[in-house]
C-alpha cells in the first residue's frame, strides 16, 4: 500500500517535471520547508513527498523541518530576524496579514494559472487572499461539528443528536441523571474563545463587526455566555471546566464519560485508534436562532526573500496535486481543500461528509490584525464567567474594550 | 603580608580575563538586541520597524495584567525561594550526618534535578489532572477527599501548587550548595565545641550558620534570579490562566512576545525584570555584612 | 565484624523519618513516570484511574527509543553537557582563585557583571543568541545548528555560578597552607597546583554537577540553536513529543523522561561521595 502510493506519487512528480522542463531547465537547488507538526504522520509524509519530488527532479533537494505548533511562531520569529528563514512555510492563516504587512510573503498569483486556481474549493482559498492577491495556499482545513455518544443520546431521547441548544440542555439533564456528564465544555488553552463562539454565532451574534470593531458584546453574546454558565451551574457540564483543554474534553468523550462535545474532524481518527468500540454520531453545532460553525485553514506561504522561488513553486505545485493531497488529508484527518481530492473514495465517508456538509454555514477567522488579542481577551472573559468571578455582561464589556484596542490599529 | 612577585595588581585581572571575555561575548549582543528591540516597533515576525521611544514600556505599564503579574511574581519568588531555603537547611544538615543509607538519601534528594524543568512540570500537570491524575486518585483511595479536587481550575489551588512544585525542583540545587559549604567546615571545631558543652542548637547557631552564611547568601541570590525568571512550571501547568490569575512576569512576557506577536513589548518587560533583579541583588549584597576573606 | 553501631542505627532511623515526607514527594513523580511508562497505551486513560497496569509493556521503551532517536540524542546530550562543563570550570577556576585570594580594583564590578549575565530572562535572550550564531561564519556556513555554539553559550552562562561557588569555597581553604609551600621553595603557581587545587576538589565537584545538570536539562537555547534531528539533544527530543500536539503518547513520553534521568542519577550516586565532610580535613591535619 505504502509502496503503491510512493509509485503513484513518483509518477505524478515525473509528469509534473515534464511540465516544468518545458520552461527553463532549472539548476540544482535546495528548497527548505518549515512544516507544522500535526501528528506523527506529518514528518514522514513530507519526507516522502520530498523524496518523491527529488526522484523526479534529480539535482533538486527538499529539506523538511518539522516544528511543533506551540513554538512555530517563536521559531519563525527567530529565523526571520536571523535571516535564516526557509523558502516555504506552513503558518496559521490568522498570521497571514502580519506576514504580508511585513512584506515577507511572495504573491503567488504570478505562478498560478486559472487551472491551478481551479483546483481549490473556493471557500478554502479565500482566507489566503488579501486585497485581491493570493499569498497562502490552504494546506490544511477543518470545520467543527458536534460529536455525540450514540448510546447516551439514544437513552436521553435524541438518537440523532441534539438539534438545538434546548435539546442539548434537555439531553444533558437526562445524561446527568444517569451519572455521566452531559455537555463537554472546554475552559482553557487554545480555542477556549472558539468554544463560546459556537453559542454566539448560532444565536445570531458576531465576533468582529463590519466596522472592524468588536461585536461580541451583544445580546447574543450575553445569551450564549449565560447559556454556558447556566449549564455549568446546573451540573450539566463536566466539573472544573477551566481545567479542561480541548484535548482533555476529547479524552472524556473517548472514555464515554461525556455525552456531547464540539470539535474538529481529527477526533474521528483518534476514536478509531483509541476507542474503537465507542458508538458516536456527528451533528451540526446546535442551533439557537441560526446555524453556524467554525472553519479554519492553515496556509503554505512562500518567502519573498527566497532565492529558489521557481523550484519552491514546483514543489508547491506537486504538493497540491491529487495524490499528495489525498495522502495528507486522509492521514491527518482534515477536510479536502481541492476538488479532486474531495472526489476521492477516501472521503466518501459519512463522518467526513458530515463535516463537509457544514461548510456552507462556516465562519472563518477574519483576516484582521489583533485577532489573537481578541481571542485572548474573550478566553479570559469566558474563564472569569465560568468561574463565577464576573457577570457575563461585565466580562464581555471589558473584553470588548481590550479587543477594540487591538483591532483599532 | 607576603605579596610576593606574583602579587602585582595585574595578576588578578589576568586570571579573570578568560571568563570575562567569554561572558561578555555571549551576553553582550543579546543584551544590546533586547534594548534595541524595546525601543522599536517590532512586527509579529520579528522585523524591526520604526523607533518608538518608550512606547513599548508605556503600553506594558498601562496593562493591568502587567501590574498584577508583577505583584504575583514577588509572591512567587518569595514563596519558592523562602520555602526552598527553609526546607534545604535542615535537609542539608541531615544529609551531612553520618547515617546508614546516606548515599541513597542524598541521591534521592537530588533526583528532581535530574529531570528537566519542562518535563517535571508536564509530569506534575498530569499528576494533578482532575480525572486521571494520580494525586486525586491517591487522595481518594486514602479517603482524604471524597470527590476529585479541581487543582488547576482556579488560581486558589493552582498557584500554591505551582509554588510547591517550584520549591521541590529548587531544593536539590540548594541542598547541594549547602552540602558543599558544610564539607568545608572542619569537624574538629564541633568536637571542641562539644567539649565546651555547647548544645546542638548552639553549635548550629554559633558555628554552622556563620560558616554557611556565604553559601546561604549565594543560594538566595541565585535562586531569586532563577525563580524570578522561571518559566516552565507555570507555563506548562496553567499558561498563566485561568483568566490571567497565575501569570508571573516571565509567562506574561512569553505570551506577549510569542503568542500575541509583540516582541517589542516583550523586550521592554524583560528590561523591567532585569532592573528589578539588579536592584534586588545590589540591595541584598549591600545589606549583608561583608564576607571577609578567610574569616 | 558486622557490628551494628547502635547509636548510628538510632540516628539513621531518625534521619530517615525526618526525610520521609520529602522522599515521598520526590519519588511520587518518578512513580507516576514509571507506572505510566510501562502501561499499554490503551490503559493510560482509563476511568477510574489506576496506579498499576494490568500488564507491564516493556516494549514501550524500545518503541520510544526509535521514536525519539534516543541513542543519537543521548550522545549529543552527553557531548554538549560534558564539553560545556569543562569549558565553564576551566575559565572559572582562575577567576575564582583571583576573587578568593586577591583584593583588587573592580572586584565588586566583576561580580555584579557576572550576576547580570544570569538575570536576563533566557526566553528573550535566545533570539539575540540566534542572531549572533547566524552572524558568525563557521566552516561553510554559520554557527546555527552547530554543537559548538550551544557549548560556548552554556559555558558562558555557568561562569557566574561557578566563579561564585568556587570562590566562596576557596576562601575557606586556609591561606597558610599555600604560604608554607612558598616557604618550602614552591613557586606560587606550583603551590596552587600541588596544595590548593587538591583541596578544592569538593567545590569543583559541586560546580561541575551544577553545570552538567544545567546543560543536560536546558531547553530554550538548544531548541533555538539546533535544527537537525542528528544534532538534537534529549530535552528537545522529549519535549517535542509533548508540546502542541493533538495527541500525546504519554507512555512513550514518560519512558523517555525516565530513561533520560538515568545517566544523571548515576552521576549523582557516584559524585555525592565527593561531598563528604572532611575531604578537605585530611590535608589540614
Amino acid at each position: 500500500m505504502q509502496v503503491r502510493l510512493t509509485q503513484r506519487l513518483t509518477r505524478a512528480a515525473i509528469a509534473l517535471t515534464a511540465i516544468g522542463l518545458t520552461g527553463i531547465t532549472a539548476q540544482a537547488e535546495t528548497v527548505r520547508v518549515t512544516v507544522a507538526y500535526y501528528s506523527d504522520k506529518t514528518g514522514p509524509y513530507f519526507q516522502q513527498m520530498a523524496d518523491a519530488y527529488e526522484k523526479a527532479n534529480p539535482g533538486d533537494s527538499i529539506k523538511i523541518e518539522v516544528v511543533n505548533w506551540d513554538t512555530l511562531l517563536q521559531k519563525l520569529q527567530t529565523d526571520i530576524s536571523g535571516g535564516t528563514n526557509a523558502d516555504l512555510a506552513i503558518i496559521g492563516t490568522r498570521w497571514l496579514l502580519d506576514f504580508v504587512k511585513d512584506d515577507m510573503a511572495e504573491p503567488l498569483d504570478g505562478y498560478m494559472n486559472p487551472a491551478f486556481k481551479n483546483r481549490f474549493i473556493g471557500a478554502f482559498l479565500a482566507p489566503g487572499q488579501i486585497s485581491g492577491k493570493t499569498y497562502g495556499l490552504p494546506i490544511a482545513a477543518s470545520a467543527r461539528g458536534l460529536y455525540y455518544n450514540k448510546e447516551m443520546l439514544t437513552k436521553a431521547g435524541f438518537p440523532n443528536g441534539p438539534k438545538t441548544w434546548d435539546d442539548v440542555i434537555a439531553a444533558s439533564k437526562k445524561i446527568k441523571a444517569s451519572g455521566s456528564y452531559g455537555f463537554g465544555l472546554q475552559g482553557k488553552e487554545i480555542e477556549t474563545d472558539v468554544y463560546w463562539y459556537y453559542g454566539l454565532w448560532t444565536n445570531g451574534g458576531e465576533v468582529v463587526g463590519k466596522n472592524g470593531k468588536a461585536a461580541f458584546n451583544s445580546p447574543a453574546g450575553i445569551k450564549a455566555a449565560t447559556l454556558y454558565k447556566s449549564m455549568i451551574d446546573q451540573g450539566l457540564t463536566q466539573p472544573g471546566v477551566t481545567n479542561y483543554s480541548r484535548e482533555d474534553v476529547q479524552n472524556l468523550f473517548k472514555q464515554g464519560r461525556v455525552g456531547m462535545m464540539i470539535t474538529a474532524p481529527f477526533l474521528i481518527g483518534q476514536i478509531k485508534k483509541e476507542a474503537p468500540n465507542l458508538k458516536y454520531g456527528i451533528a451540526p453545532v446546535p442551533k439557537g436562532t441560526t446555524s453556524a460553525t467554525y472553519a479554519v485553514t492553515d496556509s503554505m506561504v512562500m518567502f519573498k526573500n527566497s532565492k529558489v522561488k521557481k523550484t519552491a513553486w514546483k514543489f508547491l505545485d506537486f504538493l497540491f496535486t491529487k495524490d499528495p493531497r489525498v495522502a495528507f488529508t486522509s492521514g491527518e484527518g482534515f477536510l479536502p481543500t481541492t476538488k479532486e481530492e474531495a472526489a476521492a473514495p477516501a472521503f466518501n465517508d459519512p463522518d467526513i461528509k458530515a463535516f463537509v456538509n457544514l461548510l456552507p454555514t462556516a465562519r472563518f477567522a477574519p483576516t484582521v490584525t489583533g485577532w489573537e488579542d481578541t481571542a485572548k481577551a474573550v478566553s479570559d472573559a469566558m474563564q472569569a464567567i465560568y468561574l463565577g468571578k464576573a457577570k457575563p455582561a461585565d466580562a464581555l464589556k471589558v473584553a470588548a474594550e481590550q479587543a477594540d484596542k487591538a483591532l483599532g490599529q | 603580608m607576603a605579596r610576593t612577585a606574583s602579587g602585582r595588581p595585574l595578576t588578578p585581572w589576568l586570571l579573570i580575563v578568560p571568563s570575562l571575555a567569554l561572558a561578555l561575548f555571549i551576553i553582550g549582543y543579546p543584551l544590546y538586541n533586547i534594548v534595541f528591540q524595546s525601543l522599536h516597533e517590532v512586527s509579529r515576525f520579528g522585523l524591526i520597524k520604526d523607533f518608538c521611544g518608550l512606547d513599548n514600556f508605556r503600553k506594558v505599564m498601562a496593562d493591568p495584567v502587567f501590574m498584577a503579574s508583577l505583584w504575583r511574581t514577588l509572591w512567587w519568588t518569595l514563596g519558592v525561594v523562602g520555602g526552598t531555603v527553609l526546607v534545604s537547611v535542615p535537609v542539608a544538615l541531615i544529609l551531612h550526618q553520618d547515617f546508614y543509607g546516606r548515599g541513597v538519601a542524598r541521591t534521592i534528594v537530588m533526583l528532581p534535578w535530574s529531570v528537566s524543568l519542562t518535563m517535571t512540570a508536564i509530569v506534575w500537570r498530569w499528576a494533578f489532572n482532575d480525572e486521571y491524575g494520580m494525586v486525586n486518585v491517591t487522595l481518594q483511595r486514602l479517603g482524604v477527599i471524597s470527590s476529585p479536587i479541581h487543582w488547576l481550575a482556579t488560581s486558589n489551588w493552582a498557584f500554591p501548587v505551582e509554588i510547591l512544585v517550584g520549591v521541590l525542583v529548587s531544593v536539590p540545587f540548594t541542598v547541594t550548595i549547602f552540602l558543599g559549604g558544610l564539607s568545608s567546615v572542619p569537624g574538629d571545631i564541633y568536637e571542641a565545641a562539644r567539649m565546651d558543652g555547647a548544645t546542638a542548637w548552639q553549635q548550629f547557631r554559633k558555628l554552622t550558620l556563620p560558616l554557611l552564611r556565604p553559601f546561604i547568601n549565594m543560594a538566595i541570590v541565585l535562586n531569586v534570579i532563577y525563580v524570578f525568571n522561571s518559566f516552565p512550571i507555570i507555563w506548562v501547568m496553567t499558561q498563566g490562566g485561568p483568566s490571567n490569575s497565575t501569570h508571573i512576569l516571565v509567562t506574561y512576557l512569553y505570551e506577549r512576545g510569542f503568542r500575541l506577536g509583540k516582541p517589542g513589548e516583550a523586550a521592554a518587560i524583560s528590561l523591567v525584570m532585569l532592573t528589578m533583579l539588579f536592584c534586588f541583588t545590589l540591595l541584598y549584597l549591600r545589606i549583608q555584612p561583608k564576607e571577609g576573606e578567610g574569616s | 565484624m558486622m557490628r551494628i553501631d547502635r547509636s548510628k542505627l538510632r540516628r539513621s532511623i531518625i534521619c530517615w523519618l525526618v526525610l520521609l515526607p520529602l522522599v515521598v514527594v520526590v519519588l511520587f513523580p518518578f512513580a507516576v513516570m514509571f507506572l505510566t511508562a510501562v502501561k499499554p497505551s490503551e490503559e493510560v486513560f482509563v476511568y477510574p484511574a489506576r496506579w498499576l497496569p494490568t500488564t507491564y509493556r516493556w516494549a514501550n521503551f524500545t518503541d520510544m527509543w526509535e521514536a525519539t532517536k534516543f541513542g543519537v540524542a543521548l550522545k549529543n546530550s552527553l557531548y554538549v553537557s560534558i564539553s560545556s562543563t569543562i569549558l565553564a570550570i576551566a575559565v572559572s577556576i582562575p577567576a575564582a582563585y583571583a576573587m578568593a585570594r586577591f583584593p583588587f580594583q573592580g572586584k565588586g564590578l566583576y561580580r555584579q557583571f557576572l550576576l547580570v549575565t544570569q538575570m536576563l530572562s533566557p526566553i528573550l535572550l535566545v533570539i539575540g543568541l540566534f542572531r549572533l550564531a547566524a552572524m558568525i561564519h563557521w566552516g561553510e556556513g554559520n554557527l546555527v545548528d552547530k554543537h559548538i555554539s550551544v557549548i560556548v553559550a552554556y559555558g558562558a552562562f555557568n561562569i557566574a555560578f561557578a566563579v561564585w561557588m568556587m570562590s566562596s569555597y576557596f576562601a575557606t581553604i586556609p591561606k597558610d597552607l599555600e604560604e608554607s609551600a612558598w616557604l618550602e621553595g614552591c613557586g606560587r603557581a606550583r603551590a596552587v597546583w600541588k596544595v590548593f587545587l587538591p583541596l578544592a576538589v569538593p567545590a569543583m565537584t559541586v560546580t561541575a554537577i551544577f553545570t552538567f545538570i544545567n546543560a543536560w536539562n536546558e531547553f530554550a537555547v538548544v531548541y533555538t540553536l539546533i535544527r537537525s534531528d542528528a544534532n538534537k539533544t534529549l530535552t528537545v527530543q522529549i519535549t517535542d513529543l509533548v508540546a502542541g500536539r493533538y495527541t500525546v503518547e504519554w507512555h512513550q513520553v514518560m519512558a523517555a523522561t525516565l530513561l533520560a534521568t538515568l545517566p544523571v542519577s548515576v552521576l549523582f550516586a557516584w559524585l555525592q561521595r565527593y561531598l563528604v565532610k572532611g575531604l578537605a580535613l585530611g590535608a589540614v591535619k
